[in-house]
């Protein structure tokens, strides 16, 4: 083989592209771009019809839908709504753990526990609905033990509705949470709480100095899909459980039924975009409010 | 040159004059004698009904299948929608200009309001004066001269179903007057009876009562007009009464203790059980409830009187429609259809079928033979106008829906009630102002 040859033969070389610190960004850009695309116009929109008012541009609606009683209302409970996501963090947790250390009949436990979580909201609406009626079951069997004064109207009286809704809420949601901390608990090497024993930690010890740390990114993921939920998502339950009013009265009116009854069933598109666009903000900050905490306090995901 | 300009100005006029009638002669025609398409025609009609007019189903698909025997070329489906889903479902497909053909509306207000919203077609485009002449009820779904909806069944609304062998039982005689009505809670209360059973944890049936209460305490049907636009006010003591009215019934402890509890046709379930003594029902809907208990035991009866006012002791009298939507590709075969509705072969089966009257003065009458719908034609044929229908839904919703529940529940009185009313209609004076304006109009109409 002659030199020129062999250079010939010499493989290429060729100019690899190096996107260097946008690799990221481009790995994601299909993703980006799907998202922009469904949901880029319809924000775009939103927003437009949220600012015009009697087919000016203000912030006349935002200041309209805010002075509105309902929607102050609304947002409230939304906001009350949110106290139910630490009962579900440690409820879930606790559940979680008794699971975990096998606790008797843990199969069966699991399955019970889990299984409102898989039923559709209407279907655990609709059986709710029917539970706690003033003569529904759950009364029927407080009066037939004695309790009969406990029994109340449980979604037909304004200080107890949005708190059986709650109630409701928790019970469909705390699957959620026992099986994503069940599944992180069951991934962690169980030298770590072998360990913990040896030295003698108990029960309490044990979850709160190796549990509580090991699962302490699942559980920063826990609090903002349900404080997301508590605000943004709680529609199909108080639609389903009240009728579509949120009655009685505006005792269980929460922001996403005002949006939808004041775009659906009032013709107000400008003002249900208003409430639209506030909810969406607030949600944001909520969000931004959960990562701070998460990066401040050095919390991965990954934990 | 003045002769010439003469002529050719006469000319001018005279062509003038020639197209202009050939043009409104066109209009004119297109509103009853546009041909037949021959091509395919796919329709579909979005309804509601068979809740209130048991039976409505399966006339209406017989009558689909009826229609598209005589005219092969013609498809239509028909979509049945929830009580609580008929007006959104609607609004969602106004939004996107897709859906239905043909739509459900209730009578007044639920009907003009989508005509406001470019929604739908005045129907008395397309059909006839002298068939619409025939519909019952259709003023109220009249504005700027045109019918926007056409009726389709009378809803006598509502009527107070009486269980006579209950109150028998108890002692207790059929009461005709509110003070009546009142001793007779006290008595049936007494005795372990529910006196009224109701349920209005979906709302609907406070649109109900603040009718049929309410309606009692005015002078016309302008009274609520003016309040809605703001010319009077619900504060007012005609209209407040109502409230007043309702805190009586709940002071005396008419209605089932659970009543927040329940739906509306839950409640009228009670009743039919045998658990209290009256119940208010769709008149479209008694017969079901006459065979169910028994034609012996069931009195029919307007709310008791209370009020001195023209309406008072009287039943609402208004109708149920079809519309057709701004959208359909098919306006002329639309209206055929409603039409065709109306033949009264059509009329009779609707009849025979669901026990609720055609709203067509030429339906056969003979046919009513059960005594407690003969009762019932009797008071719709003196009827007045249905309040609900002259209200904006959203105070509707907001006001009556909820407000009656708080009252009912206990959480507030009358007075607050009708002082959150007319705050929640300052609110809708605020945000709804094209309704408002068009509400004003509608309201020269009944002046």
């Amino acid at each position: 083989m002659t030199s020129d040859t062999a250079a010939l033969s010499r493989p290429r070389r060729r100019r690899r592209f190096r996107p260097g610190r946008f690799e990221p960004a481009l790995w994601i850009a299909p993703a980006v771009a799907i998202v922009v695309f469904v949901f880029g116009y319809s924000m775009f929109e939103l927003v437009k019809t949220s600012l015009l008012f009697d087919g000016a541009w203000t912030t006349e609606n935002f200041r309209v839908t805010w002075t509105d009683p309902t929607f102050r209302t609304a947002l409230g409970h939304n906001a009350r709504l949110l106290l139910a996501v630490p009962i579900l963090v440690a409820t879930s947790l606790l559940l979680a753990i008794l699971l975990f250390e096998g606790l008797r009949g843990w199969r069966f436990h699991r399955w019970a526990l889990f299984l409102p979580y898989i039923l559709a909201i209407p279907v655990i609406g609709v059986v709710f609905g029917q539970l706690l009626q003033f003569n529904g079951l759950v009364n029927q069997l407080l009066r037939a033990v004695g309790f009969g004064g406990l029994a109340q109207d449980w979604l037909g009286q304004p200080r107890w509705a949005l708190w059986t809704m709650t109630a409701v809420i928790v019970l469909r949601e705390l699957g959620f949470g026992i099986v994503l901390f069940l599944a992180r608990l069951l991934s962690v090497s169980s030298d770590i709480f072998e360990a913990g024993r040896m030295d003698g930690a108990r029960f309490f010890r044990l979850h709160r100095r190796i549990t509580i740390p090991q699962l302490s990114g699942v559980i920063i993921f826990y609090v903002v899909v349900e404080a997301i939920t508590m605000v943004s998502w709680v529609f199909n339950y108080v639609y389903v459980m009240t009728n579509g009013q949120g009655g009685p009265g505006d005792a269980t009116q929460v922001t996403e039924l005002y949006i939808y009854q004041t775009a659906f069933q009032y013709q107000s598109p400008e003002i249900a975009s208003a409430a639209a666009v506030t909810l969406f903000a607030v949600t944001l900050v909520l969000i931004a409010m959960f990562f701070r905490v998460q990066r401040r306090a050095g919390i991965g995901l990954d934990a | 040159m003045h002769r010439k300009l003469g002529v050719v100005v006469a000319v001018v006029v005279v062509v003038t004059a020639v197209l202009a009638t050939a043009g409104l002669a066109s209009r004119s025609s297109k509103t009853t004698k546009q041909a037949f398409p021959t091509g395919p025609v796919n329709l579909t009609m979005s309804w509601w009904g068979e809740q209130e007019a048991a039976g409505a189903k399966a006339w209406l698909n017989e009558t689909v299948a009826a229609y598209q025997k005589k005219h092969p070329n013609v498809k239509i489906k028909t979509v049945l929608q929830t009580t609580d889903g008929l007006i959104p479902a609607f609004k969602a497909a106004a939004a996107a200009k897709k859906g239905p053909d043909i739509q459900y509306f209730w009578g007044g207000i639920w009907s003009l309001d989508d005509a406001w919203l470019g929604n739908t077609k005045p129907v008395s485009d397309y059909i006839p004066k002298s068939e619409l002449a025939h519909y019952l009820n259709a003023k109220e779904d009249t504005f700027d001269g045109k019918v926007w909806t056409a009726p389709w069944y009378v809803q006598p609304s509502f009527p107070v179903l009486v269980r006579k062998d209950v109150l028998a039982k108890a002692g207790v005689a059929v009461p005709t007057t509110w003070p009546a009505l009142l001793k007779a809670c006290d008595r049936l209360n007494a005795k372990g009876i529910t006196p009224i059973a109701g349920g209005i944890k979906d709302g609907w049936f406070g649109g109900w009562l603040f009718s049929i209460i309410g309606a009692q305490g005015i002078t016309s049907i302008s009274d609520v007009l003016d309040a809605t636009t703001g010319k009077a006010k619900f504060t007012d003591p005609k209209l407040a009464a109502y409230w007043t009215r309702l805190q009586e019934l709940r002071d005396h402890k008419c209605w089932n203790d659970d009543i927040n509890s329940l739906e509306l046709y839950q409640g009228q379930q009670r009743w039919s059980e045998g658990k209290a003594a009256m119940t208010v029902a769709a008149g479209s809907d008694v017969k079901k409830f006459v065979k169910k208990v028994g034609v012996a035991k069931v009195g029919v009866m307007p709310m008791p009187k209370w009020g001195t006012g023209p309406y008072a002791g009287k039943l609402g009298s208004t109708s149920q429609t079809v519309g057709i939507t701004s959208w359909t590709k098919y306006p002329e075969v639309a209206a055929d259809f409603i039409m065709f509705m109306h033949n009264p072969e059509r009329m009779s089966a609707w009849f025979k079928t669901t026990g609720a009257f055609p709203a067509d003065n030429r339906f056969n009458t003979k046919l009513i033979t059960l005594p407690q719908q003969k009762v019932l034609f009797n008071l719709v044929k003196s009827g007045s106008p249905y309040l609900e229908n002259f209200i904006p839904p959203e105070l509707d919703a907001k006001a009556f829906f909820a407000q009656s529940q708080l009252l009912l529940g206990g959480s507030i009185n009358a007075p607050k009630a009708a002082a959150a009313t007319e705050k929640i209609a300052q609110r809708i004076r605020l945000t709804q102002r094209k309704q408002m304006a068009n509400f004003k109009k509608w309201s020269g109409s009944y002046k």
